[in-house]
């Protein structure tokens, strides 16, 4: 049974993919992209259900591996992809009316352009998806590239001069990015080579290697935790290496950078995780939880100027998600009981937030036709009254104002960083947040709530608005009530993170 | 290992040592290049290089799957690629020399300097009492992936970018063969591939780029800010 579950995981997107390229008719593509990440979602289910009851899940002599944390990070993939897929209906349809995709009298190069979104969104899926069950560290390294390469094309997608430039950053600091991880993987392998069994195939497997990391060579982890840092730190956007992210998230469409900015974050977190598991049995907690601290603190910092500064919605969004990554980083580099809770529900909470923020700025976009807050004549609220309301929601919790959720997580690592003795973490982790917390509230709450103009009243948009509610209803309601089983999901998840 | 002949293990480290200085040579060529021709050749010399000491590594350790490393090293990387990064800058008609950021002899200088850090990083991996090949080899890979990562800063072209982003992952792929007498087999074949696909992917893209911007100069990319 576990042995179906993970194999249907890995080939459902990969059939959806595949379906999506040979269908003709723009239907059957939406209609194949959105049964196939339902599928995907009830399968991720029925997995932490698995996981909750049995611990751990594996397979193929422990190629395949999946714990609580892996449980966790697909469960939020696949919720995110299936709302990103019924959004995509309307927000594709709306551009290819207005003649975003181009506007040819055929309409053969539109439903190739729809056909590459189609095809490459499960495909991106699929890599992400195999990043958490994948249990060997060269396997993990090779389907977190395969998530760029995945995405580069979605990217490019509308062909524009901007889009392209993005596209070669995106490229570009990825592949360096990568090679450092791949590199810190190579030494991380040899760290452990005099093991039992480390020339074969499980000796990169990091079930193994998490089980004997105390014997693991100490020079060479702690050279290879400074690559895995800066190389997934890359890919998770950590400042100074996130200069690729509010590019290539205002540039490709937004379900994609939807998608990116939180379930591919996600992913980069998790093997940031794997390895600091790996490191801190190794090295103690000490030396990979202050170089984390580090680039976290630097992330938040150095996202405060570019919020307030802000003139562009979905840059506004991208330096928020750096921020929010900074966010985890320093939950992480915190770690103990308290810190690792924090982060796991940050992870969940974030990724409603933000997918909810970035959803809803593309409806702004889409009737706005632009992203400048100053080109935007009228407010959202008046505009479209239910993303009006959304957006001000998703807006709250993610600047961790209380109730909402967020607020909780915080409050959740702001309390281990001062019961930890991180003093100076704390104050700084309270000072950005304000700059942020001031930023988003005044540029966002400005292009949402401001003067009226002339209220267009906007069309029907039943696909996006509905992909709205549920991610908003969601929101709400886990503010005030995680459901049991989720709950121990995030803190099993929690528990892998802190060692136990 | 340890039951193998002195003389036999000596005669592999010579070899290894002589193709990884040749490996090196050519890297420092690439610094000092100005055609983008010869750039691509050179890259698959060296490529060519580093499966000769993949092999060479196979056969004195006995570990038949890095020969599979090594072939894989030669179809990708000395046919593949370089094939169609020619052809890429025949349909593009791009003759025209790489223009560094940094004058040559400074490059040249620079590329040296990295070449030190890397044996003195290597130094703390020695163990002399773990006979085994490659001491030599894991330096001039550290070297590899430094220089490459100064070549891709000091490059203003798109295509001279990616072929020094292939250089710095041959230092990769040196140190891995040289630290790990080569990683689980599964794990080199999907790096491969993915390197594979890595540059078609960005092949297209400065395709595209050219298309678009008349040009291949990274240092136009600017529209995008703050």
């Amino acid at each position: 049974m576990d042995s179906i579950l993970l194999i249907a995981l890995l080939l459902v997107p990969l059939a959806t993919a595949a379906a999506s390229f040979f269908v003709r008719r723009r239907a059957a593509m939406e209609a194949a992209n959105v049964a196939g990440f339902g599928v995907i979602l009830l399968i991720a289910v029925a997995l932490a259900a698995k996981v909750l009851a049995a611990g751990t899940v594996s397979l193929a002599n422990g190629f395949f591996y999946a714990d609580s944390l892996s449980a966790l990070v697909i469960l939020l993939t696949a919720s995110v992809a299936l709302v990103c897929s019924t959004y995509s209906i309307g927000y594709l349809r709306d551009d290819q009316q207005s003649g975003a995709l181009g506007d040819d009298e055929s309409g053969i190069e539109q439903i190739a352009q729809l056909r590459m979104f189609y095809t490459l969104t499960p495909l991106l899926v699929f890599s992400m998806l195999f990043i958490a069950v994948a249990n060997n560290l060269g396997v993990m390294w090779a389907a977190m590239e395969a998530t760029t390469l995945a995405s580069i094309f979605l990217v490019t997608f509308y062909g524009k001069v901007t889009s392209l430039e993005a596209a070669w950053k995106y490229a570009i600091i990825g592949g360096v990015g990568l090679s450092m991880a791949l590199f810190g993987t190579v030494v991380a392998y040899y760290a452990g080579h005099r093991l039992p069994g480390s020339d074969s195939l499980s000796g990169l497997n990091w079930s193994v290697l998490a089980q004997h990391a105390a014997q693991l060579d100490k020079t060479s982890m702690r050279l290879a935790f400074v690559l895995i840092l800066l190389g997934y730190g890359t890919k998770a956007g950590l400042a100074p290496m996130h200069t690729w992210k509010p590019d290539a998230y205002s540039e490709a469409p937004v379900p994609t950078a939807a998608i990116l900015s939180t379930a591919l974050l996600n992913c980069a977190l998790y093997c940031l995780i794997r390895f600091y598991i790996l490191t801190s049995r190794c090295l103690g907690s000490e030396y990979p939880g202050h170089l984390l601290l580090l680039f976290g603190l630097l992330s938040m910092g150095i996202s405060v100027p570019f919020v307030l500064a802000q003139r562009n919605l979905r840059r506004l969004l991208a330096y928020s998600t750096i921020d929010h990554a900074g966010i985890m980083t320093i939950a992480l580099g915190l770690g103990g009981a308290m810190g690792s809770l924090g982060l796991m529900l940050h992870m969940a909470f974030h990724t409603i937030a933000k997918s909810l923020l970035f959803l809803s700025a593309g409806n702004v976009y889409q009737h706005f036709r632009t992203d400048l807050f100053a080109k935007m004549k009228g407010s959202v609220m008046r505009a479209m009254p239910l993303t009006g309301v959304v957006f001000f929601l998703g807006l709250l919790a993610v600047i961790g104002m209380p109730p909402f959720s967020l607020f909780q997580s915080e409050f959740l690592i702001l309390r281990a960083a001062f019961n930890g003795g991180h003093v100076l973490t704390g104050v700084l982790f309270v000072l950005f947040s304000t700059g942020i917390f001031t930023g988003v509230l005044l540029h966002l709450g400005g292009m949402i709530l401001g003067p009226g103009g002339d209220t267009a009243v906007a069309a029907r948009r039943p696909w996006r608005d509905g992909s709205l509610l549920a991610l908003a209803v969601a929101l709400v309601v886990i503010g005030f009530w995680v459901p049991a089983p989720l709950l121990e999901l995030i803190q099993g998840a929690a528990r892998v993170v802190n060692g136990q | 290992m340890l039951m193998k002949p002195f003389l036999d293990m000596q005669l592999g480290d010579r070899i290894v040592t002589l193709m990884a200085a040749l490996v090196l040579v050519l890297q420092i060529a690439m610094v000092a290049q100005r055609w983008i021709v010869i750039h691509i050749r050179i890259f698959a010399a060296q490529s060519f290089f580093l499966a000769m000491i993949a092999a060479t590594i196979a056969w004195f350790n006995h570990a038949p799957h890095i020969y599979i490393a090594a072939v894989l090293t030669v179809v990708v990387k000395v046919i593949l690629v370089p094939i169609l990064f020619e052809r890429l800058v025949e349909r593009m008609e791009i003759h025209e020399e790489i223009e560094p950021i940094v004058n040559v002899p400074i490059s040249l200088v620079i590329a040296g300097g990295l070449t030190l850090v890397g044996y003195v990083v290597a130094e703390s991996f020695y163990r002399p009492d773990e006979p085994g090949l490659g001491h030599n080899a894991l330096a001039v890979a550290i070297s590899l992936f430094l220089i490459g990562f100064f070549n891709m800063i000091n490059r203003r072209k798109a295509l001279t970018q990616v072929l020094a982003l292939l250089s710095l992952e041959n230092g990769l792929f040196l140190a891995a063969i040289s630290l790990t007498y080569g990683m689980p087999l599964i794990v080199e074949l999907g790096v491969f591939f993915d390197v594979l696909v890595a540059a078609m992917v960005l092949g297209i893209l400065i395709y595209r780029i050219r298309e678009t911007f008349e040009s291949m100069d990274v240092s136009r990319l600017r529209r995008l800010r703050g």
